[in-house]
């Protein structure tokens, strides 16, 4: 079912934003405008757990907000992470740029 | 399993894409020229579209561009299929947008690496 | 190794270049009377399939020849060359050699031969070039080393295109070890992101023996979609690797892999709908009529009566509906014409002006097969005898250039097409001298010119002085008449000395289903034709008449006609009817009136056509079955066959 990004649930000053299963480029705008809306919060958590698909687009997306998140000191945490988004990241360089929690050994 | 729309005004070169993918368990949708593309994937989404460069009413790379202009269809794999002779019909249809070509004459089990290298 | 078998597709292969063909010479032809940018695509695209068809399913040689005829129609196609009447031959020439091609293809034969050979040189010396004598590739050695640095930047658009950096390295990893480090001092700011934009770049350290031109396949798609560089790391002796395989060699069919030939009709998905809808029909008025199983009273016997129109309705439409499906366009007839009048028209030196009027009438599939040749003959017939030359146009007054029309239309329950030319018409005097010294007449004294045409189709008729090589093919107009005859249908001919002639071909829509009416011999029901019916009289006793030799004659109209008693033409038990006592139907065939008589007759009904050789052996006089109503099985009279068969048991007697 894909599903599309759910609206940002802000607990007091926490926003968690939960990725879409198909999480690949043309459903990037709407993760972009809850990653966006998550930048103006107090800190930030990131559940990447029901993500099956994900691209590099999406990858980059997440790359940017991690940044730009850090300069501005919020805190992003990870709530959950799949495998496949952990491969992706492992692939493309990027996961410790997006300091993703170190996976569980197999 | 993916969804894969195959396009071909050639009915054997058709039926023998969509039979060999189905046979890899693809659920493949068919249409004969550019057009019938662009309307079939205007109602669903495929992960994967393989078509043919002439074709009349609409050929394969108008009709590449037609997708890109469909939000959905950006990054989506569209892969021209194409004849060795015509370099410059590749690079017409990379730069309306096409991911890559595959060049005929090919075999089955060449279009099954081809695909299961675009689909990942 | 592949578990799919290329073979399954090649009937679809032959017919659909068949029809390629066809459109290619179509074009060409109308090319010839200068034409237009889409006529040559339409071409290119045609010849175009046929080769990538011909090196997919294991063509090579057709892929060949076909490779260099693109060739040329790609310098027409993009105005680096001029078309002319010679590239249209050559073009044409091409087609037929083709289509050769593919009547050896289906065989299982080889494709190539000396003619096409010279032809596909001839058409690589029109491109301006040798051809190949065999396909070479020439792959040169390559070095591999043992690590790689490939800096990798794609341009912002190639996400967008489908090309997925993950699948790339992916790809790159299965050549070795990948060290990625990516560059991130292009990334904007999370709100001037456009999300499909890539701003991404990387550096890879690739170990492991790995060729360049392995790593560089795997970006083979994005050359112009990024900057890309790729070096080597460690300096390393190179040594030869294994050259990869040359690209693309149709796979060897291995076996012999003939196509079965079977017979095979394209519908459009229109027709296909039609269906789908009329049965959907169907299935509600099967669900309403269901209703009346749960019980019945009188109030709703309307309803009951509007469903089972509803039904009659339905199954009509069906019918039409699935008959539909086994019709096609004379036009796959029609199209071998223009090219045939042409030549015809150059080697007699003669000018025709050929006219196709109706090429989108629709005819059985079966029917469709067996008309080509009684056209084609007639065809040429026009073409050889009956348009004159120039100069024996202009002595008769007339403009250099004939006119050939043929024109299919339906006519009620009947297709029909004439074949029509303005050319000298039938020559009285030499029909009645060929007919005297052949002993078809005595003489031509009184004869209408009706009758006298009629002789043109007695077996062995020739009117031509000289046999040229064209009508001189051992078949006469008998067995073109012999032949529409058999598909249940007749050849008439009109002319009119010094303006033409017209031929008309009247053919029923289809085997299938016939009209017939429905008699009783005996305990036994025959279905006779209704398209051979003149009427059905009941005789009196003094209209009859019995001949020498056992004949029965009655009188109908103004004259006598033999009566042919089904029951013992067939041989039907039961007690022999009195003449007075039954009917007598009156049918045509094989230029001829002749009586049926029957007991009874039943009515009209349409019988669905079944074979009766298939199911159990040929019966002369009969053409068919079919299944009744009450399930029981009626004969269909072969009128043309049963007269035939009187006519020579009269000689015999």
């Amino acid at each position: 079912m894909g599903g599309k990004a759910k609206p940002p649930t802000a607990s007091a000053a926490t926003t968690r934003v939960m990725l879409p299963a198909d999480c690949r480029i043309a459903d990037l705008p709407a993760v972009k405008a809850e990653l966006q809306a998550a930048l103006s919060t107090a800190s930030a958590e990131l559940d990447a757990s029901a993500v099956e698909r994900v691209d590099t687009a999406a990858l980059q997306l997440l790359a940017v907000f991690r940044r730009e998140a850090a300069s501005k000191g919020l805190a992003v945490a990870w709530v959950g992470a799949s495998a496949a988004l952990r491969d992706a990241a492992a692939l493309l360089g990027l996961a410790h740029t997006l300091e993703l929690p170190a996976a569980t050994p197999a | 399993m993916a969804k894969i729309l195959a396009v071909d005004d050639s009915a054997s070169m058709r039926g023998m894409v969509a039979f060999t993918l189905r046979g890899a368990g693809h659920d493949v949708s068919e249409a004969e020229n550019g057009q019938l593309a662009v309307d079939a994937a205007k109602g669903s989404r495929f992960d994967l579209v393989l078509a043919d460069v002439n074709m009349p009413v609409m050929d394969g790379i108008s009709m590449v561009r037609e997708l890109r202009t469909l939000p959905e269809y950006k990054g989506v794999p569209i892969l021209m299929l194409t004849t060795e002779s015509h370099t410059d019909r590749k690079m017409e249809g990379k730069a309306a947008g096409a991911t890559g070509w595959l060049v005929k004459p090919f075999d089955p089990d060449q279009l099954l690496a081809t695909v299961k290298r675009v689909l990942g | 190794m592949s578990t799919v078998s290329l073979a399954q597709f090649h009937q679809t292969f032959f017919d659909e270049s068949r029809e390629g063909l066809d459109a290619m010479e179509t074009a060409l032809l109308a090319l010839d009377g200068g034409g237009d940018t889409e006529l040559v695509h339409s071409i290119f695209r045609a010849a175009h399939s046929i080769k990538g068809g011909a090196a997919t399913f294991g063509f090579p040689d057709m892929a060949a020849f076909t490779h260099e005829a693109e060739s040329l129609l790609d310098e027409l196609r993009d105005g680096r060359r001029a078309i002319d009447a010679g590239i249209v031959e050559l073009l044409l020439r091409s087609v037929d050699c083709l289509r050769g091609m593919f009547v050896r293809a289906q065989s299982g034969e080889a494709l190539a031969d000396a003619h096409s050979e010279q032809l596909r040189q001839e058409l690589a010396a029109a491109v301006g070039r040798e051809a190949p004598a065999k396909p070479s590739v020439v792959k040169r050695a390559e070095t591999g080393a043992s690590a790689w640095r490939i800096r990798f930047t794609p341009h912002r658009g190639m996400l967008a295109s489908g090309n997925e950096p993950l699948r790339m390295f992916r790809e790159l990893a299965e050549l070795g070890e990948l060290k990625v480090e990516p560059a991130l001092g292009q990334l904007p700011a999370l709100a001037a992101l456009e999300p499909s934009d890539c701003h991404l770049g990387w550096t890879i350290e690739l170990r492991g023996k790995a060729s360049r031109a392995a790593i560089a396949a795997v970006f083979e798609w994005v050359e112009d979609e990024c900057d890309l560089s790729i070096e080597e790391l460690v300096e390393v002796a190179p040594e030869p690797t294994a050259v990869a395989a040359p690209v693309a060699v149709a796979t060897p069919r291995t076996s012999r892999e003939v196509a079965a030939e079977s017979s095979s009709v394209r519908v459009g998905i229109d027709k296909i709908d039609s269906l789908i809808d009329l049965v959907g029909e169907l299935v509600i008025t099967q669900s309403m009529l269901d209703t009346f199983r749960e019980g019945f009273d009188a109030n709703r016997i309307e309803l009951l009566q509007q469903g089972l129109a509803q039904l009659a309705r339905h199954t009509r439409s069906l019918q039409e509906s699935v008959m539909g499906i086994r019709m096609l366009p004379i036009a796959s007839v029609f199209n071998r014409f223009p090219r045939m009048v042409r030549d015809l028209s150059q080697k007699l030196g003669k000018q025709v002006k050929l006219e196709l009027i109706g090429e989108q009438t629709e005819l059985d599939k079966t029917v469709l097969e067996k008309i080509g040749d009684p056209l084609v003959h007639l065809v040429r017939n026009a073409i050889d005898h009956g348009l004159e030359t120039p100069d024996r146009r202009r002595t008769a007054g007339k403009g250099d250039t004939g006119t050939l029309r043929l024109e299919a239309s339906h006519r009620g329950g009947s297709i029909v097409v004439e074949i029509s030319d303005d050319g000298a018409g039938l020559n009285r005097e030499a029909i009645v001298a060929k007919a005297l010294q052949r002993g078809l007449i005595s003489s031509g004294e009184g004869m209408s010119d009706e009758a006298v045409a009629e002789l043109i189709f007695q077996p062995g008729f020739s009117t031509a002085a000289t046999t040229t090589d064209l009508s001189g093919r051992g078949v006469g107009m008998d067995v073109v008449r012999r032949n529409v005859v058999d598909l249940g249908g007749n050849v008439a001919i009109r002319s009119v000395a010094g303006q033409g002639s017209i031929f008309t071909i009247t053919l029923p829509l289809t085997l299938a289903i016939i009209d017939g009416l429905t008699a009783m011999v005996g305990e036994e029901h025959y279905i006779v034709p209704l398209a051979s019916i003149v009427e059905s009289v009941q005789l009196r006793g003094d209209a009859l008449r019995t001949v020498t030799g056992g004949g029965e004659l009655f009188r109908f109209r103004d004259s006598w006609l033999p009566i042919v008693r089904l029951r013992d033409a067939f041989g039907c038990d039961g007690v022999r009817a009195d003449i007075e006592h039954g009917l007598v139907i009156v049918v045509e065939g094989e230029g001829t009136h002749v009586g049926l008589f029957v007991d009874a007759l039943i009515g009209q009904q349409q019988a669905v056509v079944k074979s009766l050789e298939a199911n159990y052996r040929r019966v002369v006089g009969i053409s068919g079955a079919t299944i009744l109503a009450d399930g029981s099985v009626a004969l269909i009279v072969d009128v043309a066959g049963l007269i035939r068969q009187q006519g020579r048991r009269r000689v015999a007697a």
